[in-house]
């Protein structure tokens, strides 16, 4: 879309060819650059049909549509655009129902209820930092949304996030928008893919984040109130929404917020933020938009029993980069074998294998448009389709990270695209009265009684 | 009645994009450079050869000259990738996309 309206701009017409289930993404995209007038023609062929038959009795039918949209004059519309609707800071006032029934119907809930924010309870959430309200962070893809702090404020109170939970979010919203993470493919992608929060340092302590059982179930009130603020943030400042500019196919409930913390006291590792050149005594925040999720338990508890059951769980169909979750035990074991992660990677990436007919790329799909993601030619490729190849060529497409609650079983996160996403880990910045902030909340706790 | 609560917009404000009209279009087709822009997808390529063969029964004094984008988004992620795409669309009369999901 993006394309044409730089056609457009050069006073030159364009018309752009969209699956039919994807207009709706497309008028926003467009409306989103200031020209909603953009001509669009709706096409029942499937973006990655390479069928000729199928393309052919698709795109035939609607030869005289692309004519028009070329030649056919504009309206009054298409010449001048009407101006879009204003939003008023204070946007309603009722009860707590008749508060969750409006945000619900305006779309900037997750579905469920939110807690309604008030100047009072926004006022309190700016108390954990010391950035002024309308310090504009950035602008957040695809709709460049100001992300100011008090909206990041405003979407943490709705979230039931604490005001100490502040500067992971600020730091979050500085990783989304980051070029290198490809936030604009993997924030809306067909592939559904969430973000994982991987949470370092010091402030895991301070405010509690669950770094041991259960890391990915929900309960902790700073993993489960930091990932839903961040998810209501990419909704509400981003302005990405669901069957609209998200169009992931099968969606995932990763999107509702995962954050997970490393348990770096247990760990016999360096911690990832410090693999990422931060010191050990920063608090640091990694994102990785993982689309699958697998439990693993190892064939047996040694290191060629972990190992072995990660290789023959790596997925040859998928370009993926992968997060390994070890739980601390596990991780123990494999270093008093001499395993550092680093070996722990180069292993996966060298053993991870699959005869060449099985592999992605020996099926893939070479169009003139669509390179080959592994910087594989030909002549590269094995001569018998009986010589193995390695599922992910290269270490750096995995991270190796310690958490998890005892026993063996490990996780194995995959997503992304290693031919574009890049590992970015940000440092959080903490308020002057971060200990004071912390004595406040740090005590808001579930206390499960026995039965 | 339960209490009244006065909130905030958690929608976020945007600069204000001046709203532009598209482009006058072309009277005809006869004799025009047609640009046609395939994105990474793997229909691109396959959709576009059906435009351009069907427009070529319709116009055969139309010409046909092609761009790709071999990465999503890449003529807005990566300037060189933009700059050649901007001096290929200046080329041409009018440009055919696909596929714009």
């Amino acid at each position: 879309m993006y394309d044409a309206i730089r056609v457009e701009e050069l006073d030159k017409p364009a018309v752009v060819i969209v699956n039919a289930g994807f207009v709706a993404t497309a008028k926003t995209a467009a409306s989103g650059r200031g020209m909603p007038g953009v001509r669009i023609i709706a096409s029942p062929v499937i973006p990655n049909c390479i069928d000729e038959a199928e393309v052919d009795a698709g795109i035939t039918p609607l030869i005289k549509d692309i004519v028009a949209g070329l030649t056919k004059p504009l309206s009054a519309e298409e010449k001048a655009p009407s101006q879009k609707e204003e939003h008023p800071r204070i946007v309603f006032r009722g009860t707590l129902k008749e508060v969750n029934r409006f945000f619900y119907k305006r779309g900037w809930t997750d579905g469920l209820p939110v807690l309604p924010p008030t100047e009072e309870e926004v006022a309190e959430m700016l108390s954990g930092t010391d950035l002024p309200p309308d310090h504009v962070v950035g602008q957040l893809i695809p709709r460049l949304g100001k992300v100011t702090v008090e909206r990041i404020a405003i979407n943490a109170v709705m979230a039931g996030a604490l005001p100490t939970h502040m500067p992971v979010l600020i730091a979050a919203a500085e990783i989304l928008m980051d070029r290198r993470v490809y936030f604009g493919q993997f924030g809306v992608s067909t592939g559904s893919f969430a973000p994982m929060w991987l949470i370092n340092g010091p402030i895991r302590n301070d405010l509690r984040i669950n770094c041991k059982t259960g890391i990915l179930s929900p309960g902790d009130i700073a993993n489960s109130g930091i990932g839903r603020a961040i998810s209501l943030i990419i909704k509400n400042i981003g302005g990405i929404r669901k069957g609209v500019e998200d169009m992931g196919v099968m969606g995932n409930p990763g999107k509702i917020g995962m954050v997970v913390g490393e348990n770096e006291e247990e760990s016999p590792w360096d911690p990832l933020h410090v693999d990422h050149g931060l010191a050990r005594e920063d608090s640091a925040i990694t994102v990785h938009f993982m689309d699958n999720s697998q439990l693993i338990t190892p064939y047996h508890v040694d290191d060629n029993g972990i190992l072995r059951v990660l290789i023959d769980n790596i997925n040859p169909g998928r370009q993926l980069v992968y997060t390994i979750i070890f739980n601390a035990e596990t991780a123990r074991i494999l270093s008093k074998r001499g395993w550092s992660k680093q070996d722990v990677r180069e292993f996966i990436s060298e053993y991870a294998r699959v005869p060449a007919y099985q592999h992605r790329v020996w099926e893939r799909v070479f169009t003139e448009a669509s390179p080959n993601p592994w910087g594989l030619r030909r002549q590269q490729m094995p001569i018998s389709p009986m010589e193995t190849m390695r599922i992910i060529p290269n270490p750096d497409w995995i991270r190796v990270f310690v958490a998890g609650g005892p026993l063996s079983s490990m996780g194995l996160y995959g997503g992304d695209h290693f031919d574009v996403q890049k590992w970015v880990t940000k440092k959080i910045q903490l308020p002057a009265n971060w200990n004071k902030l912390v004595a406040k909340y740090r005590n808001i706790v579930p206390n499960y009684a026995l039965y | 009645m339960g209490d009244l609560y006065e909130v905030l917009s958690p929608w976020a404000e945007t600069d204000p994009v001046p709203l532009r009209g598209i482009s006058e279009r072309l009277q005809d087709l006869s004799g025009k450079v047609i640009g046609l822009h395939a994105d990474n997808k793997p229909a691109a390529v396959p959709i576009l050869k059906v435009v351009e063969k069907r427009l070529r029964e319709l116009y055969p004094t139309a010409t046909f000259t092609w761009s790709y984008a071999r990465l999503i988004n890449e003529v807005e992620d990566n300037a060189e990738a933009q700059a050649a795409y901007l001096e290929w669309a200046k080329g041409v009369d009018a440009v055919v996309g696909a596929v714009g999901d």
